[in-house]
C-alpha cells in the first residue's frame, strides 16, 4: 500500500485516512477471525471492508491470521490412514454382526 | 444460546437397542450431531446388509480425516491407529444412532474425540497436567490474559515449515489445540463443533480465540529462535 507512507509524516495536518492505531483491536480481531471462518454476518464483512481500508493494525492482523491459517492447511503435512489399518478394520467388523 | 439441542431424551429412551451396555453409550453421538426428522423413528433399524453399506459408503470416507485428526490429538502414530480403529469399530457397533444421510463426518469425529477424552488418555503418556475440561476455568480466570492480540507480523513467519507449525501446534494443551484442528484443518463450521465438543457456540468462539493466540505466541518463539524474524522490520 502506497498511501501509508505518503499519510505517516502528514497525519496532523490532513485527516488520516489511515488509522496507525486502532482502538478496538481484540474486537476486530474477533471479527477477522469470524471473516476468515465463513462465520461472519453481512455487517460484520462490511466493517472489516471498511477497516481495511483505513486502519493498518486490522490489515496487518487480517494477513497475520489468514498466514496462519494457510500455514495450518497448506503447509502442515495431512496423514493418511495406513492401508493396512483399513483393512483391518473392514476385517474386524465382518466378524461382528 | 439458541442453538444448544433442546431436544430431550425422548428419543433416546425410546430406543432400546443397545441395551446392557450402559456405561458406554453416553461416549456416543446420541443424535444431536445432526436434525432428526421424526422422533417417532426412534431405532434405526438396519439390515446386516444396511448396517455394511453405510459404513462403508458414509463412514469409510472420513477415515483419512480421522486419523490425521487422531495424531494430531495423540502425536503418536501407534496410538492414532488404535484410536482410529477403536472409534470405527464403537461407529459400527451403535450404527442404528447414525441416521443415513447426516453429517456423518461430525458423528464419528464426536465418537473420536470422546473415545479419546474417555480411553486414550487415562493411559496417555501425556501426564495429567491439564484435565481437557479444566483447561477451560484456567484459561477463564486470566480473561484479561487471553482477550488480547499478538504482536506478530504475517511475514515473520511465512518462512516456517510444517514441522514447524506443527510442533508449535502440538505444545497447545489439548483443548486449544483441538478447536484449531476442527476449524482451520478439517474446515468444521462453528455449529458442527459445538456439537462435536458439546460446547456451546459461544465456547467454541472463545476458545478458538484464545487457541490462535497462544498459537501465534509458538509461533512468534519458533520463527524468533530459527532467526526468521526480523527481515527488513526494525
Ligand atoms: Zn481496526
Amino acid at each position: 500500500m502506497q498511501t501509508s507512507s505518503s499519510l505517516s509524516s502528514s497525519s496532523s495536518d490532513s485527516k488520516p485516512q489511515m488509522k496507525e492505531h486502532c482502538d478496538h483491536q481484540v474486537d476486530c480481531l474477533k471479527m477477522i477471525q469470524l471473516i476468515l471462518d465463513g462465520e461472519a454476518t453481512d455487517q460484520q464483512l462490511a466493517r472489516l471492508k471498511a477497516n481495511l481500508v483505513s486502519c493498518q493494525p486490522c490489515i496487518q492482523m487480517y494477513h497475520l491470521e489468514q498466514e496462519v491459517k494457510e500455514l495450518l492447511t497448506k503447509r502442515m503435512e495431512k496423514k493418511c490412514c495406513p492401508e493396512q489399518l483399513v483393512a483391518t478394520i473392514k476385517s474386524k467388523i465382518l466378524t461382528f454382526s | 444460546m439458541s442453538d444448544t439441542p433442546t431436544r430431550d431424551d425422548q428419543d433416546r429412551t425410546g430406543m432400546p437397542d443397545h441395551g446392557g451396555s450402559t456405561g458406554s453409550d453416553q461416549l456416543l453421538p446420541d443424535g444431536d450431531t445432526v436434525e432428526q426428522p421424526s422422533a417417532d423413528t426412534p431405532a434405526r433399524r438396519y439390515t446386516d446388509e444396511q448396517k455394511y453399506l453405510v459404513f462403508n459408503k458414509e463412514f469409510m470416507p472420513h477415515i483419512d480425516s480421522m486419523y490425521n485428526f487422531a495424531f494430531r490429538l495423540t502425536t503418536d502414530e501407534d496410538d492414532a491407529n488404535d484410536l482410529v480403529q477403536d472409534t470405527y469399530l464403537k461407529a459400527f457397533r451403535f450404527i442404528s444412532s447414525f441416521e443415513q444421510g447426516t453429517n456423518a463426518k461430525a458423528w464419528l469425529f464426536r465418537i473420536l474425540k470422546n473415545s479419546f477424552i474417555n480411553d486414550y488418555r487415562k493411559k496417555s503418556k501425556e501426564p495429567a497436567k491439564v484435565d481437557y475440561q479444566d483447561v477451560e476455568t484456567t484459561y477463564n480466570s486470566e480473561d484479561a490474559e487471553s482477550e488480547h492480540t499478538v504482536d506478530l507480523r504475517a511475514e515473520s513467519v511465512s518462512d516456517l515449515i510444517g514441522d514447524e507449525v506443527a510442533t508449535a501446534l502440538n505444545s497447545l494443551p489439548v483443548d486449544f489445540r483441538t478447536v484449531i484442528i476442527l476449524c482451520d484443518i478439517e474446515g468444521f463450521t462453528y455449529e458442527e463443533m459445538a456439537k462435536i465438543l458439546d460446547i456451546p457456540i459461544g465456547t467454541v468462539r472463545s476458545r478458538l480465540h484464545r487457541a490462535r493466540n497462544l498459537l501465534k505466541e509458538k509461533l512468534r518463539d519458533y520463527a524468533s529462535s530459527m532467526g526468521y524474524n526480523e527481515e527488513s522490520e526494525e
